[in-house]
């Protein structure tokens, strides 16, 4: 991307009204760090949309609510009850990357090594998005395809909600990589709600060795009212091979990173079960 | 629509500066042509942590941000810490460990070591390795670097030296 002109909106209406009369020649800028990926010289305008009073952190309810140009590094930071977005936030890259880096940033033009929409699937989230007015969407309809495209007509993301965990519900990620800030050589989430011994219901996602982040509904499948124990979790981390299309990258395999997943799964449905037991409230 | 201004306006290293700039241009490239050559290009890619300057006393890499994203911020340079005749604390810890060799990663170590002793009040390894994690250096093997670190933190922390304490966000 080359930039030949920035602007700063004063509002959100203003900044959708600059993007809709821009049209493929606007483009939205938050921590601007992605832009360096997309290599070509294409001529754009940045909208400049950290301004807007689009960086927060709040419970409400049943969500914690966060603003979509909050920085990685402040959900990192963030610490509350029933809250585990900090975790993986924390695995995202270097200290400065994450104080610049956008949550928004991060899920609005998904790269296939993006760790966040892999949590946001698990976590059952939901994406706030303003065009004229705020619309929500799930996030297995959001992260269905490249998100991006939602975004050509200048409607822009506000926040996204994130699930408070309730009772007996636990949540677990896994990024495995070659060296501390480098890209997920894997990424698995998993959020297990557990009915005494058993479990009642669970999400699993994985990002990173495969072409575009998505849940694994056969892994998810083979949980679902089996007790919560290692060997049923080592039954239904096999199953990932039926889910997605494993790829092979710098010297891995298919079938390596296939069995990377299965290992990052097994243990991220340990930490989900960990931190879902005993919880009461 | 505001028609670009092609100018930038910033406080650097404590002074309201205003400097020509075109959109496309990072702030590292604007901060070497205006003779802040402490602050060094060594990947361009987010990666080494040679450019790392302070934004509103945050580490950021120079060479990621666009020099018109630093519109109405604070931004301190190596510049602002020390000088040859003047060393900060740590640089006179710096060089009196030898932690120093060619000097390339420095500036960016002392950044990024500037905004941990800003924003922390106590300094356990952990946080350390966090604020520092984006700082790469390919001569030292970092003991030295590390340990010079050490004693101006332990020497911070024992005299109670408050930083804002940012790692406590509030629930806003
Ligand atoms: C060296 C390096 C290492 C990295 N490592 C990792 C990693 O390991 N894991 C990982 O997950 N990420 C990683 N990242 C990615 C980093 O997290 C992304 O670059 C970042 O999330 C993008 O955020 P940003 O705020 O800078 O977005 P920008 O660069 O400003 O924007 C990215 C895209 O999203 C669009 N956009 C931004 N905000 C909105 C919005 N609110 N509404 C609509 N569209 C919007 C923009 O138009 C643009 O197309 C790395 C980045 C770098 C530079
Ligand atoms: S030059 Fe900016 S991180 Fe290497
Ligand atoms: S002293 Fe040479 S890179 Fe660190």
């Amino acid at each position: 991307m080359k930039l030949c002109e920035f602007i700063r909106p004063a509002s959100l209406p203003a900044a959708r009204d600059n993007l809709r009369e821009l049209g493929a020649k606007g483009m939205i800028l938050a921590g601007g760090t992605a832009l360096h990926f997309m290599q070509d010289h294409t001529p754009v305008t940045a909208v400049d949309i950290t301004r807007l009073g689009l960086s927060f952190i709040k419970h409400e309810g049943a969500f914690y609510n966060i603003g979509a140009t909050t920085p990685l590094a402040d959900i990192q930071r963030y610490r509350a009850p029933r809250w585990a977005m900090h975790e993986i936030c924390r695995r995202i890259s270097t200290h400065q990357i994450r104080n610049i880096s956008t949550l928004g940033g991060n899920i609005c033009r998904v790269f296939p090594w993006a760790d966040l929409p892999v949590v946001l699937l698990a976590m059952d989230a939901r994406m706030v998005i303003y065009s004229g007015k705020e619309t929500e969407f799930p996030a297995d309809e959001y992260f269905k395809t490249q998100p991006a495209k939602r975004f050509l007509g200048g409607d822009i993301l506000t926040s996204v909600k994130v699930p408070a965990l309730q009772a007996h519900h636990g949540f677990g990620s896994i990024k495995v990589v070659r060296t501390e800030a480098s890209f997920a050589m894997v990424t698995i989430a998993a959020r297990l709600e557990l009915d005494g011994a058993n479990i009642k219901s669970a999400r699993v996602a994985a990002g990173s060795a495969i072409p575009f982040p998505r849940r694994l509904p056969s892994v998810e499948a083979a949980l679902v009212g089996r007790e919560a124990a290692t060997a049923v979790f080592q039954e239904a981390a096999g199953k990932a091979g039926a889910d997605a299309p494993w790829r092979g990258r710098e010297g891995m395999s298919p079938d390596y990173s296939r069995h990377l997943a299965e290992v990052s799964i097994l243990d991220a449905l340990e930490r989900a079960a960990t931190f879902a037991r005993g919880r009461a409230e | 629509m505001k028609q670009n201004p092609n100018t930038v306006s910033f406080t650097l290293n404590g002074e309201l500066k205003t400097f020509a700039t075109e959109p496309n241009e990072k702030l590292l490239a604007l901060l070497r042509r205006e003779g802040y050559k402490g602050t060094k290009y060594g990947c361009g890619q987010g990666t080494c942590g040679a450019c790392t300057v302070l934004m509103d006393d945050r580490a950021v890499y120079a060479c990621l941000l666009y020099a018109m994203q630093a519109e109405g911020r604070d931004i301190r340079t190596i510049e602002s810490i020390g000088t040859f005749d003047k060393p900060s604390e740590l640089q006179q810890e710096l060089i009196q460990g030898g932690a120093v060799q060619c000097g390339f990663c420095i500036p960016g170590m002392i950044m990024s070591a500037e905004a941990l002793m800003k924003a922390e009040t106590t300094f356990d390894d952990d946080i350390v390795r966090e604020y520092m994690d984006g700082n790469l250096c390919r001569c030292t093997g970092y003991e030295k670097i590390w340990a010079a670190l050490r004693k101006v933190l332990d020497r911070q922390e024992s005299a109670g030296v408050q930083g804002s304490g940012a790692s406590s966000h509030p629930e806003s």
